[in-house]
Parts: structure tokens; C-alpha cells; sequence
């Protein structure tokens, strides 16, 4: 796990329907410690996805630099693994050759990396599932495969974008709680982009919230874990949290 | 009414254990209708034999030795030409599928030719060529090659973003993600594209065999028609229904099912 750094980051493009320069991103600066979990919140079109993407490499940046562990970003790479809203598997490998498949372009032998994607599928109690393709599964399960898949292939940062904003609100309660325990257990660096202030403050150690390209705050999140549902929803340090985060979203 | 139902039950239980059964029971009421129109004499015996003398051609034929001679020669020239409509095919497919130049460059032209028929190509082809095995498989692969690119390049564009992003991000090379990801996400629009390719392929194959062959069954048929023979003209015709049938349902619909709709890109 390494450290992320952001400086002075933005993006701008040219609409090309409306004929004039647009500011997705202004100038925003990030530090991450490793193995530190924020939560960047903001409303639809705030820029959050388009933050992820520049980290990821998927788009280049305007202006600005990224450094992870010190070195900048050039491109997608291993270092940076992604879970994406529309999961993103590939239909035609099964769940086990999804997980493996980030060992498999680090060229480890079929055997190990079996071994290393079955371990991670117990992770996210999906053993029974490693043989079924992924349209076979529900979407919870299928975002659960999205999940071990970029872990399996130990990534410097996980990036992941509004993860679970296509699962039904049980089983995104389940799959939060799952996260909380995995990232307890290897204790990646992560950065998780949600509209969803209550999923940004249950998740996180710290989150940001985001608001047309700008940064317009930060509250750290001091929430003992392991964190629930069941212990939390009543609790009111976290309602305090939620409002207060509510609150600096909706003032911008 | 109980004795019907079990028949009926019987029966769905046969064509669920044995599919290919269900297959063939649709045709009997085709061949029955066509030997009641010869029994009643509608027409003329030598214009339409029946069922019973098409069988008897097909086993005389048989047995000199002519009928399997020229269904290997159709179905070596069909296998030749699916070979290099698919070589050719798949990688010009998936090249214009990939490359905007590529697409600028190739696709006008492509569906410039595609609309020069297969059979168009034949006068200028038996010049060039003469009456042989070149001009035939010049034809096929002409008509196998455009279904098969046409389809390449929309499976190709049909893959979303995401696929690349993903096995970028899980450290795929270039190179790697044209095995990984531009191949298998393309392979359920191939399979369609061959599937239709081997379709027309097989007709111009036959229309190929009637203008400049010396075997095979198109050559069979026109060659009846020489000699007057209905009988061996049927014949012909029944075993391009036959054939064509094995190939898409013994090999091609496998291949479609073991695809696109396991992983779910194709709706059943």
C-alpha cells in the first residue's frame, strides 16, 4: 500500500454543444496517507467521477499532478486497481478467471493464481460462486467479484467509483459492512466516490466533500470499527457526522 | 383421451432425451403431402417423382460412387473457403473494428464490393481463371468474408469502455487486451457473422458449381437437368437442406451457445 498525493489538480474540456470551455475540476488537492480510507461526496456533476478517472489514468489532467508513493501517473496500471459502478467484469471468464485475472498479466502460473483468487473470493464468501459466469449472479454478487478482483491484484491504491449505487439498499448495507471488514483486514489505501453522504461517513476515515470541481471541506471520521449498521444507525456521533457533511454539501 | 395424452407425454419425453427427434418430426407431414400429390397423379410422374423414387436415386448413387465423390468435392470447396473468409476475415475485422484509419481507409470500398454479388464476379473470374477450383474459392470466400468483417467490426465496437478500463487498470498490455478483451467480446458477433457467411456461402457455392463446375452437387443438379432427370434434380436439392441443417445445428449453433449466450451478451 502507498500513499496518494494530489496537487492542485483540474480539469477542463471543450463542450462542444454549448461551444465553451468547461471546468470539471478546479484546482483541488488531496493527501492520502497509506492505507487510509476517504470518501469524496458531492451531487451528480460535481466532478467526483472525473476526479477518479484522472486518478486512474483513464482520462489525462488538464493540470495539476498525481503521485502515487511519490511517483507521478502516467496511464492506467496495476498500481491503481478499479471498481467500477457497472461492475465491469468480463462476461466471458468465469468469477475465478476474473479475480485472477490481474495476477494472470503479472504473469504468476495458473496454480498460484487460482490459489491467490480463491483466497479472495473467500474474502467476500463467494468460494460457491468461483465457476458460475458473471451475468449468472446477482448484482450484488457481481460487484463483490468487482471488489476482490482489483484487490487480488494488490493494488498501491483502490479506486472505486460509486461502487454500489446499482444494488438494492439491503444488500448495499451488506456489501458496506463487507468493505469496512476487508479494509480492516488488508488495509488498503482507498478512495470511494459516492452521492450517498450516510455510505461516505459509515465507509471512511475521513471525507471530502466536493462541490462544483472545488473542494469545500474535510471532516475527519473517528467511528470505532468494526463498524455496522445495526450499532450505528441509532448512534448519535455518527448523525452528527452524516448532518454535519449533509450540511457542507448542501450550503455550496 | 387418456391414451392421447399419454402418446403426448411419451412424446415430449422421447424429444426431450433425443432433441434432434423433434427436428425431424415437422418434416413428415411435408413429405407425406408431397407423396399424396404424386400417389393422386397432379402431375406428370417425369415432371414430379416421388418420395420413393428420389430415395431410389439417392441409394443407386450411392452405390456407383458419384453422390459421396461429389458431396466430398462441395463440401472440401465449402471448407476451403469458410477457411479463408475466416482468415481473412476475423483479423480485417477486427483491425477496422480497432483503427479509426483503418475504418476511414477500409470501409468504403468494403461496402463498395460487398455490393458486387458473388455471382456478379463470375464471368470475369472464369476469364481470368478459367472453369476450376480457384474461381469457386474465390467465390465463397468473397461471400463468406463480408458477413464475417461486417460483424467483427460491430462486435468490436460493441464493447464498452469499461471492458479496456478495467483490464488496463488490472495491468493488461496492449497486446494482451486484443487476446483478452477485443477477441472474446468480439467472438459472439463472429460467430453470427460466420454463421450467416457459411449461409450465403453455401449458396454461391452451389450457384458457383452450376455455372463453372465439374462436380459436386450443384454440378449433380444442373447435370440432371441436362438429362431430363427430376429425380436426381430433387435429390440434389434435398441434400443441400440436409447438409446445410448438420452444419448449423451440429456445428455452428454449439459454438453460439458455448459463447454469447453462456456469458450472457446474447439473449437466448
Amino acid at each position: 500500500m502507498k500513499s496518494l498525493t494530489i496537487r492542485n489538480l483540474s480539469k477542463t474540456y471543450f463542450d462542444l454543444y454549448a461551444g465553451t470551455q468547461v471546468t470539471a475540476v478546479h484546482d483541488v488537492s488531496l493527501d492520502v496517507p497509506a492505507g487510509e480510507f476517504v470518501s469524496i461526496v458531492g451531487p451528480s456533476g460535481c466532478g467526483k467521477s472525473t476526479i477518479l478517472n484522472m486518478i486512474a489514468g483513464f482520462i489525462p489532467v488538464t493540470g495539476g499532478e498525481i503521485l502515487v508513493g511519490g511517483a507521478p501517473v502516467k496511464g492506467p496500471g496495476r498500481d491503481r486497481g478499479v471498481v467500477f459502478q457497472s461492475f465491469a467484469l468480463f462476461p466471458w471468464r468465469t468469477v475465478l478467471d476474473n479475480v485472477a485475472f490481474g495476477p494472470k498479466m503479472r504473469g504468476i502460473a495458473k496454480a498460484k493464481r487460482e490459489k491467490i483468487a480463491r483466497e479472495y473470493l473467500a474474502l467476500a464468501k463467494l468460494t460457491d460462486a468461483a465457476d458460475r459466469y458473471p451475468n449468472e449472479l446477482s448484482g450484488g454478487m457481481q460487484q463483490r467479484v468487482g471488489v476482490v478482483r482489483a484487490l487480488a491484484n494488490e493494488p498501491d491504491v483502490l479506486l472505486m467509483d460509486e461502487p454500489f449505487a446499482s444494488v438494492d439498499a439491503q444488500t448495499r448495507m451488506t456489501l458496506q459492512e463487507e468493505l469496512t471488514r476487508i479494509w480492516q483486514d488488508k488495509k488498503p489505501t482507498v478512495i470511494f466516490i459516492t452521492h450517498d453522504v450516510a455510505e461516505a461517513v459509515f465507509l471512511a476515515n475521513r471525507v471530502v466533500a466536493l462541490s462544483k470541481g472545488r473542494v469545500l471541506d474535510e471532516i475527519a471520521v473517528d467511528l470505532p470499527r468494526p463498524r455496522s449498521w445495526d450499532a450505528l444507525h441509532q448512534d448519535e456521533r455518527f448523525k452528527a457526522l452524516t448532518g454535519r457533511v449533509l450540511q457542507m454539501v448542501r450550503s455550496a | 383421451m387418456t391414451a392421447a395424452l399419454k402418446i403426448w407425454s411419451g412424446y415430449l419425453r422421447l424429444t426431450a432425451r433425443f432433441p434432434s427427434i423433434g427436428s425431424l418430426v415437422p418434416f413428415i407431414p411435408v413429405i407425406g403431402l408431397w407423396w399424396l400429390v404424386v400417389y393422386l397423379q397432379v402431375f406428370p410422374r417425369v415432371f414430379l417423382p416421388g418420395p420413393v423414387d428420389v430415395w431410389q436415386s439417392f441409394t443407386s448413387l450411392t452405390y456407383k460412387g458419384i453422390l459421396p465423390e461429389y458431396l466430398q468435392d462441395s463440401m472440401v470447396r465449402l471448407a476451403v473457403g469458410a477457411f479463408w473468409g475466416i482468415a481473412l476475415g476475423i483479423p480485417l475485422g477486427l483491425l477496422i473494428g480497432m483503427s479509426k484509419r483503418a475504418y476511414a481507409a477500409l470501409w468504403p470500398p468494403l461496402l463498395f464490393f460487398q455490393a458486387i454479388g458473388d455471382i456478379a464476379w463470375l464471368p470475369i473470374l472464369v476469364i481470368w481463371f478459367g472453369y476450376g477450383l480457384v474461381t469457386m474459392t474465390f467465390v465463397i470466400v468473397y461471400t463468406v468474408i463480408f458477413p464475417v468483417v461486417l460483424n467483427t467490426v460491430l462486435g468490436v465496437r460493441t464493447i464498452h469502455e469499461n471492458m479496456y478500463r478495467a483490464a488496463l487498470s488490472l495491468g493488461a498490455s496492449r497486446t494482451r487486451i486484443l487476446w483478452e478483451v477485443v477477441l472474446p467480446g468480439a467472438l459472439p458477433n463472429i460467430v453470427t457473422g460466420l454463421r450467416n457467411g457459411l449461409g450465403y456461402g453455401w449458396r454461391a457455392l452451389i450457384a458457383a458449381e452450376i455455372i463453372v463446375g465439374t462436380s459436386g452437387i450443384g454440378f449433380l443438379m444442373f447435370d440432371a437437368r441436362r438429362a431430363g432427370s427430376v429425380v436426381e434434380i430433387i435429390l440434389g436439392m434435398i441434400i443441400l437442406g440436409i447438409l446445410w441443417y448438420i452444419v448449423d445445428s451440429w456445428i455452428l449453433a454449439p459454438i453460439e451457445r458455448a459463447t454469447g449466450q453462456r456469458w450472457g451478451l446474447v439473449q437466448r
